[in-house]
C-alpha cells in the first residue's frame, strides 16, 4: 500500500529539483525508454531510509561528475506501482529491487545497482560507484 | 529523509545471507531475537536441490539480488549458523581476492605475515550476541598493542582509545578505519592494557576474526589489517569485501 503522498513528496522532489525525471505512468517510462541512443539512467526510488535515503544524495553528487549519462530518470516503487512495473520490465530479467540504480547504453542494461549493495553504505561510497560506472559507460 | 525503522539491529534492514546446515537463505532482515530470525522477500536454496552449489548461488544472489519466494520467512534461531550481508559475498567479475586498503598495508590469508600475526595474538571478544549469530572477534598483535600504546604516550592523538572499523569504501566494498578517538554512544569498548579499544556495532560483524598487527623498522609496513574472511576487493584497490 502506498504510503500519504505528502510523506513522499520531499523524495520525489529531492531527485526532480536537480533535473532527474519522474515517470509516474507506464506511458511516461515507455517514452523515456523509446529513446535507444547514448546513456540513460533510472533510479528506483524507494521510501526505505535505510538505502534510498543515502541513494538518493548519492545520484544528486553522481550527476555533477564530469561524465554522467545523457538522460536520467525516476521511478518510484511502492508508490507509481504501474510504472515501476514497467520500468522493472526494461531492467529485464534482474530481480525486482529498491532501491536500485540501472544505467543503459544504446537502449541496453550496462550496469545495474541493486539494494543490498546500497543498503547501509554512505551516500558518498554509492556516489564512488555511480560515478565509475558513469566513466566506464557515459564516455 | 525516508527513514520508516525503528530499530537498533544494524542488521535491521540489510539483506542478509543465513547460513543453515543444508540450505542458505536471502532476504532482508527485519527483526532477530532469542527464537527466531525473521526475513522479508525472501529466497532460499537447498544444498540437494540440485541446481547450483551454494557458493555459487550466493555469487549469483550478491551480484544480482534474488527473486523472492516467500513474503516473509522466520528461522528458528537453533538452525542458524550465520548470518553476513550478502554484499560480502559480492565479487566483481575478473576480481581477485588480495585486499589492499589506502593507508594500511594487509596482508592475505594465509601468508607468513598473517600466520605470524595469528600466532602472538591477543583475542578480543566483542559482544554482540544476538542468539543464532556468529560472534564477532578482533584481535591485536602484542606488537599493536605496543604501538598503539607507544603512540598514546605520545599524546597527539584525538582520544584516549583506539578506534577499529569499517566503512563503506569504494565499489561496494569496505574500507578498514584505524584512528584514536573518544568513545561514542553504542560502541562495543574492549579495555587493553594501556588502552581501550571502541568498535561500532555494526563495524564489528566485519571485523570477526581480523587481527590488527604492526611492523615497525625500516622494513616495516606500520599497522596491517590480517582477515581472514576477505575474499575480494574493489577496482578502486582501497575497499575489500568478506
Amino acid at each position: 500500500m502506498p504510503y500519504p503522498e505528502q510523506m513522499v513528496a520531499p523524495m520525489r522532489a529531492e531527485l526532480t529539483e536537480v533535473g532527474v525525471q519522474e515517470l509516474r505512468t507506464p506511458d511516461e517510462v515507455d517514452r523515456y525508454f523509446a529513446r535507444k541512443e547514448g546513456t540513460s539512467l533510472l533510479l528506483v526510488n524507494s521510501v526505505c531510509g535505510c538505502a534510498a535515503g543515502s541513494a538518493r544524495p548519492a545520484l544528486k553528487a553522481a550527476l555533477e561528475h564530469d561524465s554522467r549519462p545523457d538522460h536520467a530518470a525516476t521511478v518510484f516503487a511502492g508508490q507509481d506501482l504501474e510504472a515501476t512495473e514497467r520500468a522493472r520490465e526494461m531492467i529485464g530479467p534482474v530481480p525486482p529491487s529498491s532501491p536500485s540504480v540501472a544505467l543503459f547504453r544504446d537502449g541496453e542494461l550496462v550496469h545495474f545497482l541493486p539494494r543490498h549493495l546500497i543498503e547501509g553504505q554512505s551516500a558518498e561510497v554509492i556516489a564512488r560507484e555511480l560515478t565509475a560506472a558513469f566513466d566506464e559507460f557515459c564516455n | 529523509m525516508g527513514t520508516f525503522h525503528d530499530t537498533s539491529d544494524p542488521l535491521h534492514g540489510i539483506t542478509v545471507a543465513v547460513t543453515m546446515n543444508d540450505s542458505v537463505v536471502v532476504g532482508r532482515c527485519h527483526e532477530r531475537d532469542s527464537e527466531k530470525v525473521l526475513l522479508l522477500d525472501v529466497d532460499e536454496h537447498a544444498d540437494d536441490a540440485g541446481e547450483m552449489p551454494r557458493s555459487e548461488y550466493l555469487a549469483r544472489a550478491a551480484r544480482f539480488g534474488v527473486w523472492a519466494k516467500h513474503e516473509r520467512l522466520s528461522i528458528p534461531a537453533g538452525e542458524v549458523l550465520e548470518i553476513q550481508p550478502l554484499s560480502s559475498y559480492y565479487t566483481r567479475p575478473g576480481e581477485a581476492a588480495q585486499p589492499e586498503i589506502a593507508g594500511v598495508s594487509q596482508s592475505k590469508p594465509g601468508t607468513e605475515d598473517s600466520a605470524q600475526a595469528k600466532s602472538d595474538a591477543v583475542t578480543v571478544e566483542i559482544a554482540t550476541e544476538v542468539p543464532g549469530t556468529v560472534q564477532s572477534a578482533v584481535n591485536l598483535t602484542a606488537a599493536a598493542a605496543q604501538e598503539v600504546r607507544r603512540l598514546i604516550a605520545a599524546g597527539e592523538n584525538e582520544g584516549p582509545g583506539l578506534r577499529l572499523g569499517v566503512a563503506g569504501g569504494g565499489c561496494s566494498g569496505l574500507t578498514y578505519k584505524l584512528e584514536f578517538s573518544e568513545p561514542r554512544d553504542n560502541d562495543v569498548v574492549v579495555a587493553q592494557d594501556g588502552f581501550d579499544v571502541y568498535l561500532d556495532p555494526k563495524s564489528s560483524i566485519y571485523l570477526r576474526d581480523v587481527t590488527l598487527d604492526y611492523q615497525g623498522g625500516l622494513g616495516g609496513k606500520g599497522f596491517q589489517f590480517n582477515n581472514p574472511n576477505a575474499t575480494n576487493t574493489c577496482g578502486c584497490g582501497e575497499s575489500f569485501a568478506v
